[in-house]
This record gives C-alpha cells, structure tokens and sequence, in this order.
C-alpha cells in the first residue's frame, strides 16, 4: 500500500456507503480490482494482513458473508476468529460495547460484524479503536454486498452514469437496497424501486430515485434488475396478500426477461427463493450474473479489509 | 419551620398574580408571607422570629417553583435508576419544587398503600414535592379500575395509565367516566400502542436509518379518541406529550368546541428532530415519543403560542448507562430532563420568540398546578401558599456535559449542547437550595 492510496482512503470503519464519496467508493472498487488476481493464483495468498486479527463476530445467520469474510481474510495471511453470538443471550447479558471491549483486549484488530439492529456497527466502531467492518445492521446498510454489486455492474457496462438501474421487491426491509441506493447515486446512475407499495416506502423519493408499483410497466426500461429476496414471514406480517400474487406482480420469469433490454443484466444478492421472485430459468440463464457476484464478493472484501487497517496504521502512525 | 427568608433585588415574573416586575418575597415558615415592596422590618410585622435570611437577587429571575407534570422516578421496583429522594433532589437543581410521579413503576402505583409510600418518600427526602399520578386502572392493564375515590384522599393528583402494552378503548372510557366524579385530570398517553411500536420518527430519515419507525398517525389516532372521549364524559383530559402537528390540530379542534382537555409537551420534542437519530444512532436520543420532523416542531410551537399546549414537561426517565449502550432498536426510552427543562425551554421559545417569558413561567408553574388540581398551594407566589421559588439566571451560559448534571443518570439528550440560562436557587417549601 503507497502512501498515497492511503490518503484516498483515511476510514478506520467501512459502516455503509452513505458516508463514502464516489472518489472513495472508486478507489475501493480499483483496489478489489487487483486482489481479483489472487483468486487466479495457484497459491491463493497474499501477506497484507500477515499477524493481524479478523474477528467475524455475527449476531445473525449467514452463510455466504460469513464465508466470504473468512476467505478473504485468510487469503490476506490474517488470523480469523469466529464467534457467533446468540442475539438473545446479548440482551440479557454484557453489552454489544462490552463484548467489543473484551474482544479487543485480545488483541482482535479488525472486527467484521453482523447484527440484527440498525446502528450497532456504529456503536462498536465508536467504542473501539479496531477496525469495524459493517457486514448487515438490521435493515440499515450492507455496504460490501452493494459495493460487490457496483463491482459486478461496472464489470459489464464500466461506468455507470446514466445506467439505470431497477432494484426489485421487499425495499423497506433490505440493508441491501439501501447500500446500492447510496453507491449507485454517488456513481451517477438512475435507480428505480419496484416492489408493493406496502414495501417500498414513498420516503425514498427524496432521495431522488424512482418508485413504481407496477413492474411490467418498466420492464424494457432497465439496464440491470438488482432482485431482492422476498421474506415470507412478511407476507404473514400482511405486508402483502400471498406468495402466489406476489410471484404474479413481480416474480422474475423468462416471459418478463424476454420483454428487458437486450443484455440486461439480473442479479440477486441471495440467497435465492426459486420460483418465488426468479424462476429457475432466469437465475441460471445467460443474462444472470448471480454467481459472478458472489465470486466478486471475495475481492471487494479483501479490499475492504485491507484499506480499513492501513487507514488505521496510518491514523496510528 | 420558623427561619424567615426575604428574596429581594429580583425581578419576578408570577403569571398567576400578573406580576412582571421588580418585587421582593419573603417566606415564614414554610409559607409565602408576603410579596411585593418588602423589607427586613416587614418580617417582624408577618412574625418572623430570629434572624431573617437575606438572598440577593440581583441579575435574577424569581419565579414561583416549577411545577413538573411529568418525571419517572424509578421506585417503587426500580429503585436502582433513581430512588423518589435522589429525584426529588435532583428537582430542586433544575428549579422544580413539586414534580408528579408517573405510575408506570414495579408493581404499579395503583392502590392507597402505593400512593402514601411515594408521599413518604417525598417527605422523608425534604426536597421537591413528589405527587403521585395513581394508575387508571389496576396494574395499569386496561381492565378494572382502580379504587379511584379512596386514592384521590391518598393524594392522586391525576391518573393515567401510561404507556400500556395494549390498546384499551373501553376502559379509558370508563376510567374517564368514573374519574369525572372525583374532579381529576385522566392523563391519556398520546400514542395507540399497536401503531406506535418502533424506535424513532416514522418518515425519510427512519427509512434511511433502517429501524422500525412510530408513525406521527398513531399520535393523532390516540389524541383525537381521548378527546371524543372527553367530550362523552366530561372528564379532563390531559394529552400526554404531544409531539405532532396532526396532535395539535386534533386538540386545537377540541378545544374549540369546549372539550376539557389540556395538553403538554417534552422540552427536548421542542429542540430536536429526527435527523439528529440517524446521524449517530445515539441511544440518548432514543425518546417517546420520538424526536418528530421541523414541521412537526413549527406546530407545537405555535400550540404553544395559541394556548393548545398549556404545559410543558421535563419527561425525566432515567436510564442506567449500561442500558444506553445497547444497540439504539433495543435500548430503552427515556431522557433526564429536569435540570435542562428550564434553561432549554427559555432559550427555545423565550430566545426564539415563540412565547414572553410570563408565558414560558406559566406553562411551568401554574398552568401544570391547575392540572394537578393544586394550584390553591402551588405555582404561584400568592401568600399564603407553599414557599416555592425558583431563582433564574436567564444569561448563565453552559454547556451540558455528564459532569455539569447532579443527577445519578446522564441519559441526557443535551449533552453536548451550549445551554442559556442556569437555576442559581430554589425554595422548596421554605428549603434553601443553593448552586
């Protein structure tokens, strides 16, 4: 890392993309650019995170983030410690504050964490002086998950003024939508949100992005279709009347791809419900690059890791 | 109590009496003597035996004791966040010499036994008088009554069943109906509970924040019932922190139409908004109700102005720190308020030119004694009646930090800010309190 990159980017946390400039979303896209090499490399290490500590301390389930962390980090030559912490035993024992104190005091240097409520990235990042790398807050920001979708985006189509793109389905629930509504704004691009009104909260408008409720109104209208898990225990919540009508309005099939753009990209940050907003067809077909953004995941991630510690060596130093 | 007390050189502001101008006070005995052009030899005429204490009020404001309608004291059941006595202390530094206590305590103040132990302590304690707000009904559950009759001869001051878990329409209309008898204010929370189960303003910044929102409807919704309810009974209603334009439109109709219904609102609903959550998910600005929008600020500003919101409240709910540090969905409600209630509210509406500083008094003193049906002893400085005074200086300038605050709990949302005006002393019933 040259002095000079790491003046592009000063940020000891990576809490979501809404802080971010595009300058430093860019460099961060720039900079997972080059650990994609590694993943090509017969030996698939590199030393930049040699003696350092990466603590995944997830307070929810996952699979995939998890994993993605814990590879990227391991090929970054860091120690990686897993805990996985029952959100319910938290409440009635220590604090968030407190667990991240103790963890620190062993020495943890950059703490990776999942959890179910809104803001506590930001309340650990305030309390400790390790890294902290925001993985999903509640239905707050995912900002390595919108970064790795950026990535996948300009893989295709470079630069992304003026691209627009579709977000589809439950957006008042996703931390997803709301790291790619932030990064893809400061890049230039149009976003719209599709989904029932019972979950797409008018409130995004200010924002200045597009809202409709209708999809096949825009389904020719759209570079990519970015589509976001539906949760059934919503449609039990009444936020909308069933999977059936849901599948109806907004479900993803060959018959709407047909109607997209020609070259119009899908992707869906996981884990998928086949046939409930994609069908099996579409996720595996040719303009699908489901599995592109997983792979991309791993270098955004490593890029993340390592920038957030020099950063801090730096601020250290 | 014989000591003598003659406050002089201040310029008193007592809205009750329309006082506006430079006069002197003197306590004998606990009581209010005399006010006016007063001197030491006039003492000895009122009776004061002994040496008369002179306090110099010079630079100051002498307003009557503030009269608090709304602070949670931990006890009974939570006396780990603040026993009634350290709040009651905590009162007099704010310039509060009679605070009601909410009921919303382990088990519930909603029986004799309950109301005379928070008198006890406030007794034993000598500080500001704390005033039970009984439970409307039993175990504040929204199913039978409580022994309203006999706890209004235990010294109910109001009910209300705070905050509760369910919605129960049915009996805050019969609590309303029965409690009309007894000449007491029903205090209605201002919130229906199914619609208002998030963690800050429904609206642009919730959804940006990603926690679940409380929307300003659920406050229009209970505001506009409870005054339906008003009207069917009769009873006094008293809108529990109002903090919506809608609320205010709602009360502002109701009051035009000669429904018996008053209404308060938090300090700290006057000084923030909701985009001071999102920017640090800081558990100290985690309130309920929720920190609203500018507009919804400008409408309770100009209830104020307008007489629809008569009081305004500290809404002290101490939080022990530990539980501050929880994540901002899950940590609790609450913010302490009694020592910043005065400063900020005068430097809000005063230095804001909202309301003159008679108004500001008056929705501190006499304004909340009238709900609490004590304004024969309390909140103003008549002769005759309890000696409660608050000395103000309006020019102190500081800033609020952990430090700056004598209470126990800092779940202050003002920490941080630069605050105008400082209590210098308070008079609790002819106790002298200096700072």
């Amino acid at each position: 890392m040259t002095d000079a990159a790491a003046r592009v980017w000063t940020r000891k946390d990576l809490l979501g993309l809404e802080e971010l400039s595009s300058h430093e979303i860019l460099h961060l896209l720039d900079t997972a650019r080059g650990f994609q090499e590694i993943s090509t490399r017969s030996i698939k290490k590199a030393p930049a995170l040699r003696g350092k500590v990466v603590l995944n301390l997830f307070f929810e389930p996952s699979t995939r983030t998890k994993a993605s962390f814990s590879l990227a980090a391991q090929r970054l030559s860091a120690d990686l410690v897993d805990v996985v912490k029952e959100a319910s035993s938290a409440v009635k024992g220590e604090s968030l504050v407190d667990t991240g104190r103790n963890l620190e005091a062993m020495g943890v240097d950059i703490v990776v964490i999942r959890h179910q409520q809104a803001g506590a990235p930001a309340l650990l990042a305030r309390n400790l002086d390790a890294c902290v790398i925001n993985a999903g807050d509640g239905t707050h920001e995912h900002p390595t998950q919108g970064l790795l979708d950026i990535f996948t985006m300009r893989e295709k189509f470079g630069d992304l003024r003026g691209k627009k793109i579709a977000l589809v389905g439950d957006i008042t629930h996703s931390r997803v939508a709301r790291s790619n509504i932030w990064g893809l704004q400061k890049l230039g691009a149009e976003v719209g949100l599709i989904g029932p009104k019972t979950l797409v909260p008018s409130a995004f408008k200010e924002l200045g992005v597009a809202i409709h409720y209708h999809l096949d109104e825009v389904i020719d209208h759209y570079d990519v279709f970015n589509i976001l898990r539906i949760q059934t225990e919503r449609q039990q919540k009444g936020m909308f009347p069933s999977v059936r009508e849901y599948h109806y309005l907004y479900g993803i099939d060959q018959t709407r791809v047909s109607r997209m753009k020609p070259g119009v990209l899908i992707m869906h940050p996981g884990p998928i419900n086949r046939g409930v907003e994609i069908s099996q067809e579409v996720a595996d077909g040719e303009n699908s690059v489901i599995l592109r953004q997983v792979t991309n995941g791993l270098a955004v991630r490593m890029a993340a890791l390592v920038l957030t510690q020099s950063a801090k060596e730096v601020n250290v130093g | 109590m014989s000591e003598a007390i003659l406050v002089s050189g201040g310029h008193m502001i007592d809205p009750a009496n329309g006082r506006d101008e430079k006069a002197s006070v003197l306590i004998i005995g606990g009581k209010i003597a005399a006010v006016g052009h007063v001197t030491e030899a006039d003492a000895r005429n009122h009776g004061a035996k002994g040496k008369v204490y002179k306090l110099d009020a010079r630079g100051l404001l002498v307003l009557p004791g503030l009269v608090d309608l709304r602070a949670h004291m931990g006890e009974p059941g939570r006396d780990s966040e603040e026993t009634i006595a350290h709040g009651a202390e905590v009162a007099v530094h704010g310039g509060f010499t009679t605070v009601a206590c909410m009921p919303d305590t382990e088990p519930a103040i909603d029986n004799v036994a309950a109301a005379l132990f928070v008198r006890r302590q406030s007794e034993q304690a000598g500080f500001a008088e704390v005033v039970p707000v009984c439970a409307l009904t039993k175990g504040r559950e929204g199913k039978e009554l409580a022994e309203i009759g006999q706890l209004v001869e235990a010294g109910a001051v109001a009910f209300s069943d705070e905050q509760r878990a369910e919605n129960a329409p049915a009996a805050i209309l019969r609590g309303m109906h029965y409690s009309a008898m007894f000449d007491r204010a029903v205090i209605e929370f201002a919130q229906d509970p199914e619609l208002a189960g998030g963690a800050m303003n429904a609206g642009y910044e919730c959804t940006l924040a990603g926690l679940p929102g409380i929307p300003a409807v659920a406050e229009e919704l209970a505001v506009s019932r409870a005054c339906m309810f008003a009207r069917e009974t009769g009873c006094h209603y008293h809108a529990a922190k109002v903090s919506t334009k809608n609320a205010v439109r709602a009360l502002k109709r109701a009051k035009k139409l000669k429904v018996r219904v008053t209404a308060e609102v938090a300090v700290h609903n006057l000084m923030f908004t909701d985009e001071v959550v999102r920017a640090r998910y800081d558990t100290n600005f985690k309130v309920f109700p929720p920190f609203r929008t500018p507009d919804d600020l400008k409408w309770l500003k100009r209830g104020l102005q307008e007489g629809v919101i008569d009081c305004l409240v500290s809404a002290h709910r101490p939080v022990p720190p530990h539980e501050k540090e929880w994540e901002f969905g899950r940590a609790p409600f609450g913010a302490v308020g009694l020592e910043t209630a005065l400063a900020a509210a005068w430097m809000i509406l005063v230095g804001g030119d909202v309301l003159s500083p008679s108004e500001v008094v008056a929705k501190l003193t006499i304004n909340p004694a009238r709900v609490l049906r004590l304004d024969s002893r309390k909140g103003s400085l008549t002769p005759g009646h309890d000696a409660d005074v608050c000395l103000f200086d309006p020019g102190a300038k500081w800033t609020v930090t952990p430090e700056s605050l004598f209470s126990h709990a800092k779940n202050s949302p003002f920490l941080g800010t630069d605050l105008k005006g400082r209590v210098k002393a308070t008079i609790a019933r002819g106790r002298l309190f200096e700072f």
